[in-house]
């Protein structure tokens, strides 16, 4: 396959600018599969921001994506303000108990200092370790789980769920708390010369319905959004599952790029909302990168080109969420490939 | 049906369906106290109310907050209609061995399948979250369960499930199991090269799957001139 002719910040920014570029944009969404560059077990990322930037960046130079993203995990910042993890010695960590059991226990939460506390240092470091090695090709993006999805890890998604029919003021303490710790940690990630990448899995409609998402999760993204827009930062969002009902709440939130999981079509929302926002995804990541054939990927990958492809507001060719640890190097090769194949313009033969 | 049993029962349902516990306790009172069939105002009342509450879910209508609310309800109703029930009348329901696998805590998929479950006449026993291979094996064992039921969100620990089915194998047991599988990063094309019976997308599936399943064996039974299972 054809290499690439322009470094990744080269083709983003004239990508951007409208001016000819060598192939889409690619991010097969690397996680702890960077673990496996490096030969090194999932669990060493715990509190090893150096071994966190070696990874990533070995794994940015094998695949030659466009976007790093530091990532482990969704719970850094609900452990650094109380919630129990768990952290097998070689699979993605999950949680174990929410930081609080019952209501009391909220009034005694706090924000989290993300220069102390929990694994927030160690994500911070691995940050700056890669924009010092490799910032000045390739973008390097922080992950930030959103206020409403840290909310349902300091108290458990369903005392969360029950909280949002039988306590509102609960929830949206829960929310405060959780946006005041991630204001922080953006803060601290945009210090690290970085730019925040905002999850919020539990925003998604397969947990709550738009009018929860509007009530309980939008004005606390809206308010980190715009705090990132203010340090002159992009934001890309990603909500997992079902989101065609929230498209246009998440574009009024400021998004500047939706990260679409693979419940959602590209093609709905470069109808719905591609003149206003960057699309990006969402070839299956279980499903086809884990468990699929080269081949597969490949047409996995073609599909989602001739979906977003030509997406007035662009298009960025991705997983629709973080890949599952052990995917096949050879799939996410086939993944890139493919964008090569297809070229730029991209070639109408080749889909 | 009397028309007092009729209206008590619509309100048991509507109860469930408008989350509400108190009405739920209440009309549930109400049957006990004009001694209807307990048995009746659950199947006819609390669970038509959670299959409705179904219904909505599926039609996006309703969401996770709504479906545990009605589920609440439904419970609350339960608890005081089940000290009532009259056993003997009582068909013997099929058992189902749930839990999410080892290494994910991630359990409100598996809860609402749980309630769904139960709400569709199965005997469900639920064994939490986090759960070694070995533990759905011998529970399943120990209570004659009919169908195994296993939950992840999590691409990492879908290989838990591989387990199950091929411990069931080696202690030459698997046909005495239906397994199910469901959960975010599956597909019918992971559950059928591990060798499950099933997947389900979703909770209202996964009924549609365990109802399937156990009346597939019931037609079985039939034929080689045992008689219905249920």
């Amino acid at each position: 396959m054809s290499r690439d002719l322009m470094t990744p910040l080269a083709r983003l920014s004239a990508y951007a600018a409208g001016q000819p570029i060598d192939r889409l944009p690619c991010v097969p969404i690397v996680g702890n599969t960077a673990a496996r560059v490096v030969g090194a077990r999932v669990g060493e990322f715990r509190g090893d921001g150096r071994l966190i930037a070696e990874a990533q960046v070995a794994s940015y130079r094998l695949f030659n994506y466009d976007i790093i993203r530091i990532f482990t995990d969704l719970y850094t910042q609900a452990e650094a303000m109380g919630a129990t993890v768990n952290y097998p010695e070689d699979e993605t960590a999950y949680l174990a108990a929410p930081a609080v059991s019952d209501l009391s226990g909220i009034e005694r939460l706090r924000p989290a200092d993300p220069l102390k506390d929990g694994n927030l240092p160690h994500h911070l470091e691995a940050m700056r370790r890669a924009v010092d090695a490799v910032g000045a090709e390739v973008a390097v993006t922080g992950a930030v789980t959103c206020p409403f999805t840290n909310a349902s890890f300091l108290v458990g998604a369903e005392n969360l769920a029950r909280l949002m029919m039988k306590d509102k003021a609960a929830v949206h303490r829960l929310c405060e708390i959780s946006l005041e710790t991630s204001l922080s940690y953006c803060e601290a990630i945009l210090d690290a010369g970085c730019t925040p990448s905002l999850t919020d899995a539990m925003s998604s409609m397969s947990v709550i319905g738009p009018r929860q998402f509007r009530e309980f999760s939008y004005p606390y993204l809206k308010r980190l959004i715009d705090y990132i827009h203010g340090r002159g930062k992009g934001v890309t969002l990603h909500i997992c599952g079902k989101t065609s009902g929230i498209w246009e709440a998440m574009v009024e939130a400021g998004a500047d790029c939706l990260s679409l999981d693979n419940d959602a079509s590209i093609l709905d929302a470069k109808l719905a909302v591609g003149d206003r926002v960057r699309l990006m995804g969402n070839v299956k990541p279980s499903e086809i990168m884990l468990q699929g054939t080269v081949d597969e990927v490949r047409r996995a990958t073609l599909d989602c080109v001739a979906q977003g492809g030509d997406n007035p507001k662009g298009f960025i060719v991705a997983s629709g969420c973080s890949l599952p640890t052990e995917t096949p190097f050879a799939n996410i090769h086939a993944m890139l490939d493919a964008v090569r194949e297809a070229g730029w313009p991209v070639k109408p033969q080749v889909l | 049906m009397s028309d007092i049993k009729e209206k008590l029962f619509q309100e048991l349902s509507d109860a469930v369906v408008d989350m509400d516990e108190d009405k739920a306790v209440a009309v549930s009172k109400g049957v006990v106290a004009l001694g209807i069939d307990a048995y009746q105002a659950i199947e006819h009342g609390l669970s038509a109310g959670m299959e409705r509450a179904g219904v909505l879910f599926d039609e996006e209508e309703y969401f996770i907050p709504e479906l545990l609310m009605c589920s609440d309800a439904m419970y609350a109703g339960m608890d005081v209609l089940k000290p009532h029930l009259r056993l003997d009348g009582v068909a013997e329901k099929h058992k189902v061995v749930i839990g999410v696998v080892e290494g994910d805590t991630h359990d409100i998929g598996k809860n609402l399948v749980k309630i769904m479950l139960e709400t569709s006449g199965f005997e469900v026993t639920d064994l939490g979250r986090d759960i070694p291979p070995a533990r759905f094996v011998e529970k399943a064992k120990e209570i004659g369960a009919k169908i195994i039921a296993l939950s992840t969100l999590m691409t990492t620990t879908m290989d838990g499930m591989a387990s199950v089915i091929r411990q069931l194998n080696d202690e030459g047991i698997r046909d005495r199991f239906k397994v199910i599988v469901g959960g975010g990063p599956l597909s019918q094309g992971f559950a059928d090269r591990i060798g499950a019976d099933g997947y389900a997308v979703n909770a209202a599936d996964a009924i549609r799957l365990a109802r399937s399943l156990v009346a597939v064996e019931a037609d079985v039974a039939v034929a080689a001139g045992l008689g219905a299972a249920a």
